[in-house]
């Protein structure tokens, strides 16, 4: 007993031993009176997060995203210092966020350069290519973006859900094709998630967040916690029936997280003013949808049409493009963006390993088929995508 | 066990990322009227440039009409001699506009030097001592030896030094400044600074004040993030040059803008005789409004006869909202 619990402690020790060591040595290196990194000048740096054009004044949400605490000198508009208020402080230790208010008449569709210059007289600007009012949360800009979520996700999702007595009614060695075809379209709209992330990350999020790796950590994670949990649910299911419901199922779940990310880049394209754009984004996602329909449809093809649950999975998969656009729209994040697009492509490519295991059972991997409908599926994929 | 330490990082994950977010908000709104006339009411603080006199190291109320004459001796000959101390510093940081703190290099502590003032034909003797880190030297317009022209003969730092000597010619008014290479970077840092000499027959009684326009590149990209007529942005405009009505006002004004090619004067609500360089007692121009080049430098004369507040500004609008812009008021 005594010895049992000795050892015990002994573990317990051998583990927070290497920390304790860890620590003194840290605050050996950086505590006070240290002056073994003492060289080098420590640069400030902001990141101007977001610009938001609201009544007649500027909103500028300031971020420090530098080595050292900063504190914000003065605010100027295309390069024309400008008097503001910040909220709450100009002193931003590291990390902290501030708003900048500058009372500016501008002008709509005009761009704009805001500039910030901090107390050591550097200045940090961003640009605007158009302004545009803020969207104020409104029942019509509510149901104005519930519609377009609507025309690019849920109807392209159900009109590809039309092709299932197509596929019902095949050779297995063409279902197999087509199958495929779905796995083939998968792998391109994870890719395709991936690329938005990193643009994303690249564009609106500072270096100091390391917006590559959070991409990489958050689709690593996701795909195994949700090939985990289908693996669980597939195999819990009893009949052939459940387990091609259960796969489509994560097929809609996947395609739903792709959506609402693809809702994000629509109400963030209307919110940031880039309207031309959004148009464009909203004809090529709503072609792009279609064949997503014909995804979910794919594995339960081979059963009892079930309509009722078929539209049910449409939804899943097409209506996540409505709380995306809500979401780009009105509280646009590109940390919290980031996120969820890495969690779409970890779900997509959850859903593309399903599909590939579940074929496996009745013929090899990469049977004639199976090559051709991954290829096609993502020639497919490309041409759509080059209408957005 | 698996599952709380998953739980514990993700906890901690959101945390550090929710932290910046948690802001220390107060939330009693105060009213701010800008120097542009806008109101802001908030629960921040207001970032505006509105020098207060708290902060200034450098007063530019003090350096308008603040005009060193030496210490003065008579020599053997009948002429006067006028000596100055002179130090250059080069560890300075200045505030140059709140909250914007710059590595300023200054002649005497200042940006700009003091005002070194003669009449036609006395001797000046400038002694200098260089206290910078750098190698610097004073270089002065005006006619005088080559040895004197503080361009070959570079005075060493810490403590370096060098006496100029030259005869007070001609009649105008005159810069001075570090001609140590790389030369933009001594004179934009802020070593410069106005010689007058006044002729032997004084000109007419007058209101007589300095205006050096200048600027500063604070982030070193090659162009100049303020500018000014003597050095702090925006502060006449905060606090207005006070003249009185119907008496002949004096400005010797000298462009000493790095960076930028051209700087202009305008002046609202009268016009001036200019004389270019002071050097001819009859005015070269009758104008509200000169053209500057780097070193270019002159002297107006002009008498408001209505009282109130009057705006002179670089007409090179974008120097204006960047800081070159004051006010007379009238009295």
């Amino acid at each position: 007993m005594e010895s049992e619990k000795t050892s015990r402690v002994k573990v317990v020790a051998s583990g927070i031993i290497p920390l304790v060591l860890l620590g003194a040595m840290i605050f050996y290196i950086f505590g006070p009176g240290s002056d073994l990194l003492d060289f080098g000048t420590p640069l400030p740096n902001i990141t101007i997060e977001r610009i938001d054009f609201v009544g007649s004044e500027i909103h500028v949400t300031v971020r420090n995203t530098g080595p050292i605490d900063v504190s914000i000198a003065q605010a100027d508009v295309n390069d024309r210092i400008q008097p503001a208020a910040i909220e709450p402080d100009r002193f931003l230790a590291r990390f902290e966020a501030a708003k900048v208010r500058i009372p500016y008449s501008w002008n709509e569709a005009e761009p704009y350069e805001i500039g910030l210059t901090v107390n050591d007289g550097t200045r940090f600007a961003s640009s605007v290519e158009a302004a545009a009012p803020a969207l104020k949360p409104s029942i019509e800009l509510v149901s104005y973006f519930a519609i377009i979520g609507t025309y690019v996700g849920i109807i392209p999702v159900l009109i590809g859900l039309l092709w299932f007595p197509f596929i019902a009614k095949m050779s297995q060695a063409k279902y197999t094709f087509f199958l495929a075809v779905t796995v083939g379209l998968l792998i391109f709209l994870g890719i395709d998630t991936i690329e938005e992330a990193l643009e994303i990350s690249s564009e609106r999020l500072s270096g100091a967040f390391n917006g590559q790796l959070l991409v990489a950590t958050v689709t690593i994670t996701s795909f195994l916690a949700l090939y985990y949990v289908s693996e669980k649910m597939i195999s819990r299911a009893t009949s052939h029936l459940s387990k091609s419901i259960a796969i489509s199922l994560m097929v809609a779940v996947g395609i739903g997280l792709h959506n609402f990310g693809e809702g994000l880049a629509i109400g963030a394209a209307i919110g940031l003013g880039e309207v031309a754009l959004s148009t464009f984004l909203i004809i090529g996602f709503t072609i792009h949808n279609t064949t997503e329909g014909l995804a979910i449809a794919a594995p339960m093809a081979k059963q009892r049409l079930m309509i009722g649950r078929l539209a049910a999975l449409g939804m899943i998969a097409g209506a996540p493009a409505i709380f995306g656009a809500w979401f780009g729209g009105f509280v646009y994040s590109p940390y919290a963006a980031i996120i969820f697009l890495g969690v779409g492509a970890g779900a997509i490519f959850q859903v593309a390993a399903a599909i590939l295991n579940w074929t496996r059972k009745d013929q090899k991997t990469f049977s004639a088929p199976m090559v051709a409908g991954i290829a096609v599926g993502m020639i497919v994929m490309y041409v759509t995508s080059i209408l957005t | 066990m698996m599952i709380s330490a998953l739980a514990v990082t993700a906890i901690i994950a959101a945390l550090y990322l929710a932290y910046p977010a948690a802001s220390d908000a107060n939330s009693e709104e105060k009213v701010f009227l800008t120097h542009t006339g806008a109101v802001v009411r908030t629960s921040g603080e207001i970032l505006d440039p509105v020098y207060t006199a708290q902060t200034v190291e450098f007063d530019p109320e003090k350096y308008l009409r603040d005009f060193q004459y030496g210490r003065v001796s008579t020599m053997e000959d009948g002429r006067t001699l006028r000596e100055f101390t002179i130090v250059a510093r080069d560890d300075q940081m200045m505030e140059i506009s709140p909250g914007v703190f710059y590595n300023a290099w200054t002649f005497n502590g200042t940006v700009p030097g003091p005002t070194i003032r003669a009449t036609e034909g006395d001797l000046i003797k400038v002694h200098f001592i260089n206290n910078g880190s750098k190698p610097h030297t004073m270089h002065f317009h005006g006619i005088h030896k080559a040895e004197m022209d503080g361009v070959f003969e570079i005075v060493g730092a810490n403590g370096g030094r060098f006496t100029y000597e030259f005869d007070a010619d001609p009649v105008g008014v005159h810069l001075y400044h570090c001609h140590v290479m790389p030369l933009e970077e001594h004179i934009s840092h802020g070593l410069y600074g106005v010689y007058i000499v006044d002729p032997k027959e004084p000109r007419p009684e007058a209101d007589e004040m300095v205006l050096v326009l200048n600027g500063f590149d604070t982030d070193f990209d090659m162009e100049n993030n303020f500018y000014a007529a003597n050095t702090i942005p925006f502060y006449y405009q905060h606090h207005p040059i006070q003249i009185k009505k119907d008496n002949l006002v004096r400005v010797y004004t000298v462009n000493i803008l790095e960076f930028d090619q051209i700087n202009n004067f305008h002046l609202h609500g009268n016009l001036y005789y200019y004389y270019p360089t002071g050097t001819y007692s009859i005015p070269g121009a009758y104008t509200d409004m000169i053209t500057l080049s780097q070193g270019e430098r002159g002297i107006m004369e002009f008498t408001y006869t209505y009282p109130g507040k009057y705006l002179f500004h670089a007409h090179k609008t974008e120097f204006a909202e960047k800081g070159w812009v004051g006010l007379f008021l009238v009295t």
